[in-house]
Parts: structure tokens; sequence; C-alpha cells
């Protein structure tokens, strides 16, 4: 039957939001929210540190870890969250406090930041302590659509995107299969 | 060329809703020479505007206005805000409806009768049945193009498809084929031939699945008797001393509010948002809503038991590829209690493309074995099972106590809780896909229970007595002889199949019904 050509170059569309209802995402939220006291210095609208946008990175991979995408997917998958961050204060507020808080319980299993345990089961155990929180729900939410969403993804999954411009699949192998 | 009808014409029929129901009555009365103004809350946009884009395409047509949702069903746990999943534009839910085109069983329509009284359900028996239908699925099935149906040639099987065949054949079951499908197979009514896009469910791009957006819908408007309003939601539907309905009041596309009088009303806004009209129109009159003296308006929520198998074979599939759901096995559609169950269920393809399934597989779910499902994504093939659910009283559309719209109207709330029949179908339903699909060598499957159905129905039901029911056999509401439901929510059953031929075969019907009465000077 007629495979992939893997290194074929789809157009590249913008970032979809989606919608806040996009299908179903998430269990209900609740959960952990950042106390003010801790929130501290963070109440202004800002990008991200590189340190917190580190760890919002690898947290991302651990959530969806597809080993054949590399973390240039799984930046673009945040792209969105950081610019939010930059524009409005409660969502940066949302967003470091989750990572802090990510740090703090990886300090206290592994003695180091999150994104600096090397090891994914101790990750794995961590990011289970704040599954179903305000800040795992935000970023779950926009991140599965995000990563997902990237035309460039799709011929990693063997998924081909758009047909109709292609004139559809009718000449193109949608009856092939060879193995049944 | 389409008509122009002013607001205080009260000769006009009153359509609400431009979908299966809605549009294919304002077509049929139109054909008939009666004067119709249909009312769609919805935009109207052109082929042209749909794109092979499922997160786009979901954004640009959904019905996205505030719902809450309560009850045990798994929908209002991971879905609470999004309850069902159907269309706010000219053509309805006819734009992205998987175009699956299948009679109700005999037995279907007299469940009452056939599977007996069963505890914790509202059982009754329609006033029709199937022999008194058959002309009018004739009807429905020449007007959409129905492959497999009078001479025209089924659609050929996808690599998907024959996934399923092959899995069908293995368990010795019969009834397996390319589905009847309101696809053109061959080019039809100045439409083209399917191109096998995938991309059904997002809207055709080339046409050649129907949906009212282009074909009833224009074919009305070039009789010179139906002027269509987009983006013109009907709050409010009005009534005179005697209790004859009189006309709508509607919102328009600058939020104005417009009263447009009619001789007669047609609901057809789906089953969520035809009973929410009838409740939020009560008056003095009819305190408890409109068409309401039995008390059922609302009740009666049937969403079809829906849940999904996906199987991951070793080799490619690319289910994405060709027409989405054209393949089916009908064996278990039959009605055999021994089983464990009453009424039956379809095995449908249910393809979805990377990014829906990725969302969806399995809600709220992270991490390496989740990932490693999706990493399979070429090699999965996927079977929707849907099958007849039980109507319950309990399981209704209610107003929201508090909760307001835009226009200040209570929105909805869609309550529901499984009957234990169909948490025993979708048991052996699960039970059998996976049979299927190990039977040819799948290494695993996932299960994925409901998704926001796109199946809604029995919310303003027809019965014989006017106390069992909201409507007659025509869709004629019991209180008021020129208020009639033309849409789903007439559905006294459920049935086991996609309910678009039997909406549109009732709209036939529910023309010649109206254009008689008319006739006779009767409504």
């Amino acid at each position: 039957m007629r495979l992939l050509n893997w290194t074929r170059r789809f157009s590249r569309r913008g970032f979809l939001t989606g919608s806040a209802a996009t299908i179903a995402a998430v269990a209900a939220t609740g959960g952990t929210v950042l106390a003010d006291s801790q929130a501290g210095s963070l109440a202004e609208a800002g990008r991200l540190t590189s340190e917190e946008s580190r760890a919002l990175l690898k947290f991302t991979r651990d959530l969806f870890p597809h080993d054949r995408l590399d973390d240039s997917f799984y930046a673009r998958a945040i792209a969105p969250l950081q610019d939010e961050a930059g524009k409005d204060a409660s969502t940066r507020r949302l967003l470091a406090g989750g990572v802090a808080q990510l740090d703090r319980l990886a300090m206290a299993a592994a003695g180091k930041p999150f994104a600096d345990v090397a090891d994914e089961k101790t990750r794995v155990a961590v990011i289970k302590q704040v599954d179903g929180s305000a800040f795992f729900t935000k970023v779950y939410g926009d991140t599965i659509v995000g990563l997902y969403n990237q035309p460039e993804v799709w011929p990693k999954f063997g998924y081909e995107g758009p047909s109709s411009a292609l004139g559809g699949y009718i000449h193109r192998g949608f009856s092939d299969i060879d193995w049944l | 060329m389409p008509a122009k009808f002013d607001l205080n014409d009260s000769s006009v029929v009153v359509i609400i809703g431009s979908g299966a129901g809605g549009g294919t009555l304002a077509n049929e009365l139109a054909q008939k020479g009666i004067s119709s103004v249909v009312l769609e809350a919805g935009k109207r946009i052109e082929i042209t505007d749909f794109k092979n884009d499922e997160d786009g395409m979901f954004g640009l047509f959904t019905w996205l206005d505030p719902r809450t949702t309560s009850g045990s069903w798994y929908v209002a746990k991971t879905s609470p805000d999004l309850p069902v999943w159907i269309c706010k534009l000219v053509g309805g839910t006819t734009i992205h409806w998987g175009a699956c085109a299948l009679r109700f069983q005999e037995h279907e329509f007299k469940p009452r009768t056939r599977y007996g009284a069963i505890a914790g359900a509202n059982l009754l028996d329609w006033p029709i049945d199937l022999k008194e239908m058959e002309p009018y699925y004739d009807r429905a099935e020449l007007k959409m193009g129905v492959t497999g149906t009078h001479g025209i040639p089924l659609l050929p099987a996808s690599s998907h498809g024959k996934v399923l065949f092959a899995g069908a054949k293995k368990m010795g079951y019969t009834k397996f084929q390319t589905t009847n499908m309101a696809i053109n197979s061959v080019p039809r009514d100045g439409r083209a031939s399917c191109q096998q896009t995938g991309f059904c469910v997002q809207g055709c791009t080339f046409g050649a699945k129907w949906s009212t957006l282009y074909t009833e819908v224009p074919a009305a408007e070039a009789t010179g008797k139906a002027e269509i309003r987009p983006e013109s939601q009907v709050l409010h539907i009005e009534h005179d001393a005697s209790g004859k309905v009189t006309g709508v009041v509607y919102a328009d596309s600058k939020g104005a509010l417009q009263r447009q009088k009619a001789r007669i009303v047609a609901v057809a806004g789906n089953s969520i948002e035809s009973p929410r009209l009838l409740l939020n129109s009560s008056s003095s009159k009819f305190p408890q809503g409109l068409a309401n003296s039995s008390g059922q308006v609302g009740k009666n929520y049937m969403r079809h038991m829906t849940s999904t198998v996906f199987a991951i074979f070793d080799k490619p599939v690319h289910m994405y590829r060709g027409t989405a759901q054209s393949g089916i096995v009908m064996d278990e559609a039959r009605l055999d209690t021994k089983r464990g169950f009453v009424g039956g269920y379809q095995m449908e393809l249910l393809p979805q493309g990377l990014p829906s399934f990725a969302q969806n597989i399995v809600p709220g779910a992270w991490g390496r074995d989740r990932a490693s499902i999706i990493d399979s994504y070429a090699n999965i093939a996927g079977v929707w099972l849907i099958g007849e659910d039980l109507p319950r009283e309990t399981n209704r559309i209610t107003l929201h106590p508090q909760r307001k719209d835009k226009f200040g109207l209570p929105i909805p709330n869609v309550h529901s809780d499984d009957h234990p029949n169909d948490l025993a179908m979708q048991k052996h339903a699960f039970a059998q896909a996976d049979a299927l699909y190990t039977s040819i060598g799948a290494k695993r499957t996932v299960h994925r229970l409901s998704f926001p159905s796109t199946h809604n129905m029995g919310t303003n039901r027809m019965s014989e007595k006017p106390q069992d029911g909201v409507v007659n056999r025509y869709g004629q509401s019991h209180d008021i002889k020129n208020l009639f439901v033309s849409d789903g929510s007439q559905f006294t059953s459920s049935g086991g199949e996609n309910p678009t031929l039997t909406i549109v075969a009732l709209a036939i019907r529910q023309a010649e019904f109206i254009a008689d009465q008319m006739a006779h000077s009767a409504i």
C-alpha cells in the first residue's frame, strides 16, 4: 500500500487556540490554588523566565511523551501560554506558581528543581501530585491542542492532513491495504 | 429567486431551523406553493468556506452557546459545558453529519409492544409504523441520493472499511457492506461524486454529501416561496386568546427584536433548543410552556448508546483516508433479548484525524501509555457502536434556574443517567468489537466512552394519546393545531440507526399533511 513520504512538507498553519470548550479535554477543575503569600512578586504580567519555560516544556513533554518528537514541537506547543502570561497577570501567576510547586515537590523528592530531575519516574510521581490542579488543567488543555495541531507534527504520526486540494484520496490509496 | 416577506404577513409558515427537518420542510412546502420564512440562529456560509481542518471547523460551525449538564452520564464529567455536538449555521447539523442514511426497523417503531414494560424506562410505541413510513423513506432516499437504494451504487470500500469487513467475516457476521450513505457515489443532482477526502464531518468540500445548505435551502429559494433569514434566533412563540400561535419574536443579526407573524409555526431547532423554546414560551394560558399539557416537553431525552473501540495493529491502516463512515456491520442491530438487553446496535466506521484523535482518545489521561496509543495512529482502526437507548422521564432538558443567555432567557440544562439496558448493550458491544478486531490480529483495543452526541432525540415526542406525548403522528402539537415539531425531538424512541433519514422522511410527510390541512382550511 502507499506509504507516507516522511519528508513531505506541509504548509504551515497558525496555531489554533481552540475553544474553551474544546471537546472535553479534562475532568473537573479544582484542586490546588496558589495562595497569595506564595505568589509574592509574581503578580505582574510578563513572560516566563527561561528557567520557568524550561520546566514548563519538560512538564509538557512528560504529559505527552513522544520520543519521535524533538523539543522544538513542545516549545511551539507552550508558546501561546508564554504569550498569554506576557499579557495577563493571572495566567503568569498561575504558570509561575505551578512551576514553583513542581520545583518544590521535585526538591522534596530528588533534591533538584523539576527540570533537572533526570529520572522520568520521579518526575511522573511529582506530576501525579498536581494532576487536577488549575495549573495542570490549564497547561494540559492548551498544549494538547497546541502540540497535535502542528502540521509539522502530523507526518511524524503518519497523518497527512488536508486532502481536498490534492483531490482527496480517491487516486491516492484510500483502499490499497495489502496485509489483510 | 428568494422571497421577501413582510413581518406582518400572517399567511406564512414560520420554520425555526434550517437543518434536516426545517430545511427539508421549507423545500417540500415551497414545491407545493406554500410560503415560508425560515429563521435560522446561525450564519450562512458556503461550501467554499469549508476547510479540511478539524479544530477550525469545530469552532466555525458548533453550537457553543452556554449549556449545563447534570446526571451520572460520562459526558457530564468529561464535557460539562458541551453536552452535544450540533451545529449553528444555515444547514444545521447536516453540514457535520456523517451521512449514514439508514431506515428504522419494524420493531423499533413499536418498542413498548415488542420490548414490554421495562422498569425505569418510559417506553411508548410510535403512533406510526414502518409500513406507513416506507413510501416516505423512498422519497427521502431519492431526494438525498442514498447509496445502495433505488439503483444508486454503493461507495467503494476504504482500507479502513476492509479491516472492519475482514473482522466481521471472521466473527461469522453476514450483514456488512459499505453503508447506505447520502453521499454521491456517482455525480447526481448537480453535485459531484465522493473524492474520498476523509473530512466528511468537517463539511464536504466537494458537495458530494447531502446537506440542506446546498440542496433543500436553495431549491426552496428558487421557487420564490421561501425566505431564509440567518442569524435570527427565535426567543418566544406567541399565541392569541384562543391558544393558536400567531407568530414568533426573534433577535436579528444586530440583536434587535423582531416579530414575524405566522399562520403556522414549525419548530426544528434540534432536541435541546426545540423543547427549550417551547418551555421559554410559557404564558398565563400555558404556564408549563407551549404544547406541554402532557408535561412531556423536554423529557425522554435520548442520545444513543454511543461508544467507540479503536484497535491497534502492527501494520498501517490510515483510517483517515476515504469516506469517513462508509462501512457498517448490521448483525447486532437485531432484536434478540438473549444478549441481555432490548434493542440493538450498529457498528459503523469512525475514523478521526490526528488532532481530534489525540485530544479525545482518553480524556484527561497523560503519560507513556496514552502516548503509545497516539504513536500507533497510522496503524489504528476505529468503530463506533451506536445503539438504541431507552427514553426516561428523568433524562431531560430543563431551564436553568439561574443562568441566562445573552438575550436574558434561561439556558438549557441537559440531565442524563444511563439506563441499565444501555450499559448492558454497551458492555456487549465493546466485547464484540474487541473480538472482531482481535480476530484479525489487533494487539490492543482502546474503549472510548460517550462523546457529546450528534444524535439527539425524543424531547417532544410523538404519541397516539395527548397525555403521553407532545405531538401526534404528523408532528402536530396535540394542544395547538397550528404548532408543529419537525426535527428529531419528535422521535418516540431512538432506534439503533442514525436519525437523519427518518427526520427527512417525517418532514416530507409532514409537508403533505400541512398542505392538506391548509387546503381544507383546517389550520
